[in-house]
C-alpha cells in the first residue's frame, strides 16, 4: 500500500481511517447528539527519520490526533499501523490496549505545548525523568541517576540540576526537561505537540535545534504539530494541512510552500509574517471562524471561507485525491487554481 | 547553526532562594508554601495559639491547678487577678493573688466578695497539688502553676465552686478534639469520594454529586439537631463523644469531597498526568504520585476552614442540651450550665470564659487557613 506517499521507503507508521469523537454517546432518553469529529478519517504514512508536519488552525483537531498517536487517547476507530524495530509485520496501535500496548508505549513518546502543566511540580528532575525507566523497569537506583544526569547534560541543562524542581527553570529549560523525559525511553517516534508555541521567538529557535540534533544522533521520526507555517517550513519534510478533523492538503515542505494546492493552504500561508521590509503582503485574510466540528457545513467544509467556491462546493463534498506524485488535495478545484505560495506574495515592483 | 550553549548558562533563573541570602539551596515546593504562609503574620500567630492550645489539651491535668470536677466552698467567686504589688506598695518579684472575702447580700442572699489583702497567696510553678492522670496513663500531682496554701481562681468558680479555668481547659479537650477527629474523618471520607467521583466521571459521579447536593440542601442546624437528639440520654459519655462525632461529620466530608473532586477534574487534564499515561504508569501509580500530592495542599486548607464549624456544631449542640452532657465538661456544656438569668446577670465570668474561647478559637482556625489558602498556591504571585 503506498497510500499517501511516493516515497519507497517503508513507513514507520501509518495511520488509516484514523477517527476521534467526542460525545455523541446516546443519553438516557431521547437521541444521540451529533458528535464533535475531532479527528475524522485521517490518514497518512510517516517515513522513519522524517519530520511529518500537522499544521492548522486552533481547534482543528491537531491535539487530539497527536494524542491517538501517542495513545494517551484511544481512538474511535480507525489503525494506526506501527512497525517495530525487529518485526517484519506491523502492529496496530489503535487496537491494542493495556498490557498489551506496552512494549509499543516505549517507542512513541511525546513532548508538550505548554512548560508549566507538562511537568508534575511535586516531583524532582530525577523523578520526572527518571519514572519512565522506573514504571518501565528499564534502570533502577544508582543507574536512574546516572542516566538522568546523562539526560539532562544532552538536552544541555546540568546533571547537578536533578535534585531541583520545575519551578526553578524557565519556560525553555522546562521544554528541555520534557524533552529529556521523552527520551528517557529511547523511543523512535516522538510526537512533539506545538513544542515552541509558548517560549519566546530567541528561544524557540534553540529548542528546535536541539530538537534536530536530537534527530540526527538517535534516528528520531518527529510527527511535528504547529500552528505556525515558519516553523513547519523550516523544519518539516513533509506537511498535512489539517481542517476541521481532516486533511485538506499533504505534501513534501518545498513543493507546499513554493504553490499551494488547497485555498485554505494559501490562507495561512498569506498569514505568515514576512521577514522582508520590502514585501508588500496582501494577505488572504481568512474570513470567518474555523467550521463548528459537530456539524460542519455540507458539501466542501471549507467552502464558507473560501474564495474560490463555486456551486459545486456547496454540495459535493470533495475526496483526497494524489494530484501529482507525492501531492495530495481535498479540493474540487486543485488543477484551475493557481494559486500563491510563501514568497508569491510580494507586490512586484517594490524590490530592494 | 545556533548553538543553544549561551541558553543554558545565561538563561540559569536567579535561584528563588537568592532573595534570602542563601544560594545553591533547593527549594522544595513545601518550603516555597512555608515562605508564603510565613508572609501572615497574623496566620502564622494564630497557629502558634492553636499549637499552645492543642498542647493545653493533651497536658490538661497538668495545666489546669484543680480537677474540673473538684468543688471549694467559694462559690460564684469571682476571677482573681494576678499582682505584683501589695496593698502596702511593697513589689513582690513573685505574683500573687489575693484570697477573698465573702459576704451575703442580705436582700438576695447572693454572695459577695471582696479582696482580702492581708491574705496573700504567692503563685508558684510545678507545685504539687490534686492528683490527676496523665494521658490515662501515669498518675501525677505536679501542675504547672498554683498556691501551696489557699487557693487560686484565675477565672473564677461556678455555682458549685469548681474552678473555671481548670474546667475551660478540660473542655478545650472536647470541643477541639471534635473539630480535628471529624475534620480527619470527612477528609478520609471526601478524599475517597470525592476522587471516586472526580476520576471515573459519568454515572458514578453524577450520582456522587446529586447526593451530596442533597446533603447540603438540608439546613445544617435542625439536622444535627435532629440525629444528636436521637443518641439515646443513657449511653456512656465516650459513645455520646463518638456519635456527635459522626452526626458532625457527616456534613462537613461534603465540602472536602467537592474540593477534591474539582482538584483531580482539573489535575486529570494536566499534560504531566498525559505524559506518565503516554509513558505507561499504572492508574494507581498515576493517582498516588501525580494526583494526591497535588491536590494535598488545597484539602488540607477547606480542612482547616472546616474546623470551627465542627466546634461551633458542637457547642450549639451541647448548648441546646441534645449534644454532650454533664459530667462530661465541653465549652458547650459550660455554656449551657450559664444559661440561667441570674449567671448572665451577676456572674458573668460563668459564660464569658467559655465564650470567649470558642470566639478565640474560631477566629485562630479562619486565619490559620485564610494564610494557608493563599500558600496552596506557591506559584502564584
Ligand atoms: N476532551 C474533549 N472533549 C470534548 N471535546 C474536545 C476534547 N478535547 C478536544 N475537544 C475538541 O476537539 C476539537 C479539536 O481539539 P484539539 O485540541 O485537538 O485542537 P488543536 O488543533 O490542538 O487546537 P490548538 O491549536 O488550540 O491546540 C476542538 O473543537 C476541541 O474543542
Ligand atoms: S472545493 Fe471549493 S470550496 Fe472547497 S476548497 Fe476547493 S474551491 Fe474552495
Ligand atoms: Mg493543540
Amino acid at each position: 500500500m503506498s497510500e499517501h506517499t511516493t516515497q519507497t521507503a517503508t513507513p514507520i507508521l501509518s495511520v488509516r481511517q484514523l477517527k476521534k469523537h467526542y460525545g455523541g454517546k446516546k443519553p438516557l432518553f431521547g437521541p444521540a447528539p451529533n458528535p464533535l469529529r475531532a479527528v475524522d478519517g485521517i490518514s497518512f504514512d510517516v517515513i522513519e527519520g522524517e519530520t511529518f508536519g500537522i499544521v492548522g488552525e486552533s481547534g482543528c483537531g491537531k491535539t487530539t490526533l497527536g494524542r491517538c498517536i501517542a495513545r494517551a487517547l484511544e481512538p474511535t476507530d480507525g489503525q494506526m499501523l506501527y512497525r517495530p524495530k525487529d518485526e517484519k509485520e506491523p502492529v496496530d496501535l489503535a487496537r491494542l490496549k493495556g498490557k498489551a500496548l506496552r512494549p509499543y508505549r516505549l517507542d512513541v513518546q511525546m513532548i508538550f505545548q505548554d512548560p508549566i502543566s507538562s511537568l508534575n511540580p511535586r516531583m524532582t528532575l530525577l523523578d520526572i525523568i527518571g519514572e519512565p525507566m522506573i514504571v518501565n523497569g528499564l534502570a533502577k537506583g544508582a543507574e536512574v541517576k546516572r542516566r538522568v544526569g546523562e539526560l539532562l547534560e544532552r538536552v544541555g541543562l546540568r546533571a547537578d540540576h536533578m535534585s531541583r524542581y520545575p519551578h526553578a527553570f524557565s519556560g525553555g529549560q522546562r521544554q528541555r526537561i520534557g524533552i529529556a523525559r521523552a527520551l528517557a525511553l529511547n523511543p523512535r517516534v516522538i510526537v512533539c505537540d506545538e513544542p515552541v508555541s509558548a517560549l519566546d521567538v530567541s528561544v524557540q529557535a534553540q529548542i528546535l535545534n536541539l530538537l534536530q540534533d536530537l534527530q540526527t544522533e538517535q534516528n528520531l521520526t518527529y510527527l511535528f504539530i504547529a500552528h505556525d507555517l515558519g516553523v513547519v517550513e523550516y523544519l518539516c519534510d513533509r506537511v498535512a494541512v489539517m481542517y476541521v478533523g481532516e486533511i485538506v492538503e499533504l505534501s513534501d515542505t518545498e513543493r507546499l510552500f513554493d504553490k499551494p494546492l488547497h485555498p485554505y493552504t494559501e490562507a495561512l500561508m498569506s498569514a505568515v509574517p514576512e521577514a522582508n521590509p520590502y514585501s508588500v503582503r496582501q494577505p488572504k485574510i481568512l474570513e470567518g471562524d474555523l467550521a463548528n466540528a459537530v456539524n460542519r457545513p455540507d458539501g466542501c467544509h471549507f467552502h464558507p471561507r473560501c474564495s474560490y467556491c463555486v456551486n459545486r462546493c456547496r454540495t459535493e463534498e470533495p475526496q483526497l485525491r494524489e494530484l501529482e506524485p507525492g501531492r495530495w488535495v481535498r479540493c474540487h478545484r486543485a488543477e484551475e487554481l493557481s494559486l500563491s505560495g510563501a514568497s508569491d506574495t510580494l507586490v512586484e515592483g517594490v524590490e530592494a | 547553526m545556533t548553538q543553544m550553549v549561551d541558553e543554558r548558562v545565561a538563561n540559569m533563573p536567579p535561584p528563588a532562594d537568592a532573595a534570602e541570602g542563601v544560594s545553591n539551596r533547593i527549594i522544595s515546593p513545601t518550603r516555597l508554601m512555608w515562605w508564603k504562609f510565613k508572609k501572615h503574620k497574623l496566620a502564622v500567630a494564630s497557629g502558634i495559639f492553636l499549637i499552645l492550645a492543642y498542647l493545653a489539651t493533651i497536658f490538661a491535668g497538668f495545666v489546669s491547678p484543680y480537677d474540673p470536677a473538684s468543688r471549694s466552698n467559694n462559690l460564684y467567686a469571682p476571677p482573681q487577678g494576678i499582682h505584683f504589688k501589695d496593698a502596702e506598695g511593697n513589689f513582690h518579684l513573685q505574683p500573687f493573688v489575693y484570697g477573698y472575702e465573702m459576704t451575703r447580700d442580705l436582700d438576695t442572699l447572693r454572695p459577695v466578695y471582696t479582696t482580702d489583702t492581708d491574705e496573700i497567696y504567692p503563685l508558684r510553678l510545678f507545685v504539687q497539688g490534686e492528683s490527676y492522670r496523665l494521658f490515662g496513663l501515669f498518675d501525677a500531682d505536679i501542675h504547672l502553676f498554683g498556691v501551696e496554701d489557699g487557693y487560686v481562681h484565675l477565672a473564677g468558680t461556678d455555682d458549685f465552686g469548681r474552678d473555671m479555668l481548670s474546667r475551660l481547659v478540660y473542655g478545650a479537650q472536647i470541643s477541639l478534639s471534635v473539630g480535628i477527629i471529624s475534620v480527619l474523618l470527612s477528609l478520609v471520607l471526601g478524599l475517597v469520594i470525592g476522587g471516586i467521583s472526580g476520576l471515573y466521571g459519568g454515572m458514578i459521579d453524577s450520582f456522587i454529586q446529586r447526593v451530596i447536593e442533597a446533603i447540603i440542601a438540608i439546613p445544617t442546624i435542625p439536622l444535627w439537631l435532629g440525629l444528636a437528639a436521637a443518641v439515646p440520654r443513657d449511653w456512656p459519655p465516650v459513645y455520646q463523644y463518638f456519635a456527635i462525632l459522626a452526626v458532625l461529620s457527616l456534613i462537613s466530608w461534603t465540602s472536602t469531597a467537592r474540593v477534591a473532586r474539582g482538584r483531580f477534574l482539573a489535575l486529570r487534564e494536566q499534560d504531566f498526568v498525559t505524559a506518565a499515561k503516554v509513558y505507561g504508569a499504572s492508574q494507581p501509580r498515576i493517582i498516588r504520585k501525580h494526583l494526591v500530592p497535588n491536590l494535598m495542599s488545597y484539602v488540607i486548607v477547606t480542612l482547616t476552614l472546616a474546623v470551627p464549624n465542627i466546634i461551633i456544631g458542637e457547642t450549639a449542640l451541647s448548648f441546646l442540651g441534645v449534644g454532650l452532657k454533664p459530667p462530661t465538661v465541653s465549652w458547650g456544656v459550660l455554656l449551657q450550665e450559664a444559661q440561667s438569668v441570674q449567671i448572665v446577670q451577676f456572674y458573668p465570668w460563668i459564660w464569658i470564659g467559655p465564650a470567649l474561647c470558642v470566639i478565640l478559637v474560631v477566629l485562630a482556625f479562619n486565619f490559620v487557613g485564610d494564610g494557608a489558602r493563599d500558600a496552596a498556591d506557591p506559584f502564584s504571585r
